[in-house]
């Protein structure tokens, strides 16, 4: 007994098991950096292909945030690829009708990525729907209804591109694209929600024993719907940039995000199970995900490597994962 | 001890509770006094943890039933106000978070935080480490910071022993704290259920074991399918009366 207990001191004074999931996800992403430098020198030793993964990179990231908070929560939202269409059909529309008002539209995406969240939440906390079950019929039903509002259009709004608010947002900050910052402190802020505030913990207990929290006086059904609207306002976010950055709106904005941003939320440490959760942790997972669809392409492999790599990515780190953090992880 | 000079901190009158069509409560009256330690028996279905669940608000009791809380009729009735109000439970379950660290599990619901919202975290984990040295809860393995799914059975009911004690409690409930507890820690809930009463707190207490129901008690009351057999101060009841007094009405209630 007392030897187990000094063992788990030494372990614990090395990194504490809070951190654990965060360091091993950046080891992993580290070892990958090697192996992608060691075989492409050429390409990852210069400039350029930095620049270009930074580009998407924060889009991966915001929306990867939200869905940390809702795995968390012991629920999964499957439809923020639609999310992310919607938000940005509504943020490109008001920029149409609006001739350019930026605070209006951003307010109008955030508004409709929040209503979508809301609905998720309503239908799951409310009529007790399976979470997996409902936001996919919601990808489905949102898509749907992007396609029948925009009517098969592809707005162009190449007027953004003189506008200065497109240049705080998307426009580079020396070599570096400007998203990569607002990234950065939507993880630092909601980062800190979740790891230090009042809602972050409600949403954990949520995940880990619902029962625990009603007993203790803690609104489950609130707590989970706020995390669904919380990954609504991070599509929305997404969706935002998305349009900025290509100066476009096409109803297939949000496809190719699905896959990725689940597995920068597992890749990262986040347990499936819910109760724990790490934001840190999805920031590099986002990394290592972005890093293989770009990285794959530039060191010369064929583009069906990519999805090769997504599937060893995950399972290896998943192995990680469980090793390094203990059985306690799942 | 005279209790009637005090008026009930809680007061349920002609309380029910159905679940579909069986009666788990029906027509209960009681009344809850400062100081006074309830032992709650009667076998299981009895509605002991249905009878629990109403007063800490995680249950709704049926329309026309009245709790009152200081003589005060309570209107939406739920656990965050039962905890505003000073009713504190410890749930046979125990109700923790077994994945979140200690002192989130004690504050849970109750959280210190700046006006943001945002944990004090230093204060929450000094004010659980006082709090488990002063129930004689200490130990070199875990601190504040270790995750509950660390702790013993024992451990987890200290934790959530402590959470019922932390705030400004009045009223504390609890139900089948001593089952799965080796016989030193059981010894211990009991003194703390004894400390509880010195400091004028209602307790009450439930229980399988009738000699831990007869020791603590200060009055007895029995449940049988949801009503209320018998009432009264322990007295100078003895153990074995009060075990000859449960078997009678188990074995009415067989027959």
């Amino acid at each position: 007994m007392t030897a187990i207990t000094q063992t788990e001191k030494k372990k614990k004074v090395l990194i504490p098991e809070e951190y654990r999931p965060v360091f091993g996800a950046a080891v992993f992403f580290l070892v990958m950096m090697v192996a992608f430098i060691g075989s492409a020198p050429d390409v990852f030793l210069t400039v350029g292909i930095y620049t270009a993964i930074f580009l998407s990179l924060p889009l991966f990231t915001i929306v990867g945030i939200g869905l940390v908070y809702i795995t968390a929560a012991g629920e999964i939202d499957i439809s923020f690829p639609s999310i992310i269409a919607i938000s940005a059909l509504a943020f490109a529309w008001t920029l149409e009708q609006t001739s350019l008002n930026f605070g209006l539209a951003i307010l109008a995406a955030i508004l409709t990525g929040s209503a979508c969240g809301w609905v998720n939440g309503f239908l799951v906390t409310r009529l007790g729907l399976s979470s997996l079950i409902t936001t996919l019929g919601m990808n489905f039903a949102l898509v749907g209804l992007t396609n029948i509002l925009n009517n098969g259009v592809v707005r162009s709004i190449y007027d953004i591109e003189e506008s200065k608010f497109r240049a705080i947002l998307v426009g580079s900050w020396g070599p570096i694209p400007a998203q990569m910052f607002w990234s950065a402190g939507i993880a630092v802020i909601l980062g800190l929600v979740f790891h230090r505030h009042r809602f972050g913990i409600h949403v954990k207990v949520a995940g880990d024993n619902p029962e625990a929290g009603r007993a203790m006086g803690v609104n489950i059904e609130r707590t989970k719907t706020l995390a669904f609207i919380l990954v609504g306002v991070c599509s929305a976010i997404t969706g935002i940039l998305a349009v900025l950055l290509n100066s476009t709106f096409f109803p297939t904005m949000g496809d190719g995000y699905l896959l990725p941003a689940l597995a920068a939320v597992f890749v990262g440490g986040t347990p499936v199970t819910g109760g724990k959760g790490t934001i840190g942790g999805v920031v590099i997972g986002a990394a290592t995900v972005v890093f293989i669809q770009t990285g794959v392409v530039a060191a010369g492999l064929d583009g069906y490597w990519t999805s090769l790599g997504f599937g060893l990515v995950i399972i290896l780190s998943l192995i990680g994962h469980r090793r390094f953090s203990g059985k306690l992880t799942r | 001890m005279d209790q009637k000079s005090d008026s009930p901190i809680v007061s349920l009158r002609n309380v029910n509770k159905s679940f579909g069509r069986v009666f788990a409560l029906e027509g209960i009256n009681l009344d809850f006094y400062p100081g006074q330690i309830v032992s709650l028996v009667g076998d299981n279905g009895a509605g002991k943890s249905t009878l629990t669940k109403i007063i800490s608000g995680t249950e709704d009791p049926d329309a026309g039933g009245e709790i009152t809380i200081d003589n005060e009729k309570v209107v939406k009735w739920s656990a965050a106000r039962a905890r505003n109000r000073g009713i504190e439970t410890v749930h046979q379950n125990r109700a923790l978070s077994e994945q979140q660290s200690i002192y989130a599990n004690v504050f849970l619901g109750r959280e210190k935080t700046n006006r943001f919202g945002f944990v004090l975290r230093k204060e929450q984990i000094e004010e659980t480490e006082a709090l488990m040295r002063k129930i004689g809860y200490t130990s070199k393995v875990w601190t504040p910071k270790s995750t509950v799914n660390k702790l013993s059975g024992g451990e987890r009911q200290g934790v959530a022993i402590s959470r019922a004690i932390l705030f400004e409690s009045r009223l504390v409930m609890l139900d089948e704290p001593t089952t799965a507890m080796a016989l030193s820690e059981a010894a211990e809930v009991m003194d703390f259920i004894r400390e509880l009463k010195k400091a004028g707190k209602s307790v009450i207490f439930i229980s399988h074991n009738p000699w831990d129901a007869h020791m603590v008690a200060d009055r007895f009351v029995i449940l049988e399918r949801g009503r209320v057999v018998y009432d009264a101060p322990k007295d100078d009841m003895t153990a074995d009366q009060f075990i000859a007094l449960l078997h009678k009405f188990a074995k009415k209630d067989a027959s």
